[in-house]
This record gives C-alpha cells, sequence and structure tokens, in this order.
C-alpha cells in the first residue's frame, strides 16, 4: 500500500502546545517522507469584532495586527529551524481571518491528508466548545486530524530524530 | 489559554468600593497585586490609564474592558471587577459601568490578547450573561456563571 500520509499541516498559534505538536509532525514527515507545512493564522477577524465592538480605536488594531505578524514570523521561523535541525524541510504558510475557517480552506486548497494541532485546553467551560478556534477547526476539516499529547516524550523522539 | 482559564476566585472582587473612573482603575490592578498576579503596580496603571487617555474603554451597558500591553506581565492576565452601585467610567452611551475586565497582557503576546479580548466581548453582548454576573453575590458564583454551571 502506498503511503497514505504525503502532505501533513501543522497549525501554529504561538502555544507551547503547538510547538510540541510542530515537533511532533517534524518526526512523522521524517519517517514518512510527507511533505510538510507549518500554518499560522493572523486572527483578523477577532481584532474587527474587537473593533466593532468599540474595544480596539483604530491604530490599536493596526498595532495588533503588526504584533501577530511579528509573532506569526518569529514562531514559523522558530519551527522552520526546528525541522532544518533535523534535515527535514517545511513549507512556511501564513493566512489571515477567521481561523477555523481559513484552516478548514487550506487543507482544502493544500489538498492535506493530515493536520496535526497541539493538546487542546481541557474543556472547563461549556462555552469553551464554542469559542475554541482549533477546536472548531478540528470538527470541520475535511482530513483526519491528529492532536499531539505529552510534551516530554514528544521531545524525547523529536531529539532522537537523526 | 481558554478565557475560562484567566478566571479566578482570587482576581474577582465584589463589590468594587471606588466612586470614579481613577479610583477604579487603581482598584482593578491592586486586585491582581494582592493576588500575586503582578508586582509592578506603577507600571501596570501607567499603561492602563495610557490606553485610557486615548479613548474610554467603558463600552454599553454597563460594561468596561480597560485593556491594555505591559512589560510587567508575562502571560495574560485578567481582573474582573463589580459595581452594582455603578461608576462613572466616560462610557460610549453615558451610563455608568457595573461590570469592570482589566485585561493585560506582555507585548509579545498579541494573538492570545486579542482572542480573549474578543471572548469576552462575545459574552458580554448578552445582557442576560451580563445581568448574572452583576446580580452574582460572590467571586465562586462568577466562576460558575463563566464556567455555564
Amino acid at each position: 500500500m502506498a503511503n497514505p500520509i504525503k502532505k501533513i499541516m501543522v497549525y501554529i498559534d504561538g502555544t507551547e502546545q503547538s510547538v510540541t505538536a510542530a515537533q511532533y509532525a517534524i518526526c512523522l514527515a521524517s519517517f514518512s517522507g510527507a511533505e510538510l507545512i507549518a500554518y499560522y493564522v493572523i486572527n483578523t477577524r477577532a481584532m474587527e469584532d474587537l473593533l466593532k465592538a468599540r474595544i480596539f480605536l483604530q491604530d490599536e488594531q493596526i498595532e495588533y495586527e503588526h504584533d501577530m505578524e511579528a509573532d506569526s514570523e518569529r514562531y514559523l521561523n522558530y519551527v522552520h529551524q526546528l525541522a532544518a535541525k533535523k534535515g527535514v524541510s517545511i513549507i512556511k504558510k501564513q493566512s489571515r481571518g477567521s481561523v477555523h475557517r481559513e484552516i478548514v480552506k487550506t487543507v482544502d486548497e493544500e489538498e492535506i491528508d493530515l493536520l496535526i494541532v497541539g493538546e487542546l485546553s481541557r474543556i472547563r467551560s461549556r462555552r469553551d466548545e464554542f469559542y475554541d478556534e482549533t477546536e472548531q477547526a478540528m470538527r470541520m476539516v475535511n482530513c483526519s486530524v491528529l492532536i499531539v499529547k505529552d510534551e516530554d516524550k514528544v521531545w524525547e523522539m523529536y531529539e532522537s530524530l537523526g | 489559554m481558554a478565557l475560562i482559564d484567566l478566571i479566578k476566585e482570587e482576581t474577582i472582587k465584589i463589590p468594587l468600593v471606588s466612586n470614579d473612573k481613577p479610583e477604579v482603575l487603581r482598584e482593578l490592578v491592586q486586585i491582581l497585586v494582592d493576588a500575586g498576579e503582578i508586582s509592578d503596580f506603577d507600571a501596570v496603571l501607567k499603561s492602563v490609564q495610557e490606553r485610557e487617555d486615548k479613548q474610554s474603554t467603558g463600552l454599553e451597558e454597563g460594561v468596561a474592558i480597560p485593556h491594555c500591553k505591559s512589560d510587567a506581565v508575562s502571560t495574560l492576565k485578567l481582573a474582573i471587577g463589580i459595581a452594582p452601585q455603578g461608576i462613572d467610567f466616560n462610557s460610549l452611551d453615558g451610563k455608568q459601568s457595573k461590570l469592570f475586565f482589566l485585561m493585560l497582557a506582555s507585548p509579545k503576546q498579541a494573538g492570545p490578547h486579542v482572542q480573549a479580548l474578543a471572548e469576552i466581548a462575545k459574552l458580554v453582548r448578552s445582557k442576560a450573561f451580563c445581568n448574572a454576573v452583576i446580580s452574582a453575590e460572590n467571586a465562586q458564583q462568577v466562576v460558575e456563571i463563566f464556567r455555564g454551571d
């Protein structure tokens, strides 16, 4: 049987959990030979909502958008370095908009076989289910999803990669 | 980090005792100092006041969401204050503010900061939710309301 996973996308959101997910994705790409994309979404939808609600000022929105662009660059570069250290190629990709919608759209456009995400926060509120962007993306994407857990184990696996 | 992870009994105060805007900003920052969440009261207050000087974060229907980026914090911080009597906060609709959310973030945490503020913005769109929080008798009840218990 041919390798069913030819293209992997790992979602990076700046959390430690997403960096762990990236380490796992790098290992998996190395073992499987799959193409790997690291993906970050600048949540402009939330910023527009904050502007509409008058919580943000126009110049504040612009400032935060620049901050988020810098975050995106920083984290994607970091993941790129993690992959380079292990001799794995990684494509950095960024978009802007509503996080879960952008993830769903990119999974389709890139014909992703496997979406990898970091461990989700434990559900402590019924409202979390509605507001967690990653969880919404997981429910809506048209590909298989892998949730990475156990930071220490993943770190060991990443470190032991040749 | 989910919003609920930021909501702790120790960082909720009912009732706020302030009578005006400068006082309530100080009282909200002090909640975080007392809870051991921040140590540099002056630096945080200065950042919060600078943001308020641009335009009040007193919104409509009794809700205010003062917020700022500050080097004095390394992770997201949230204090909730409730003033059932209402406090003049120069709100957009001219009404007294009763429910205050003070949100602080490190300048390097724009994403989580925006996400948390957006979650609060969604929640306070519900009048019923705001009324329930404002009517809470203690911090434990506020946490329960946010959990949806």
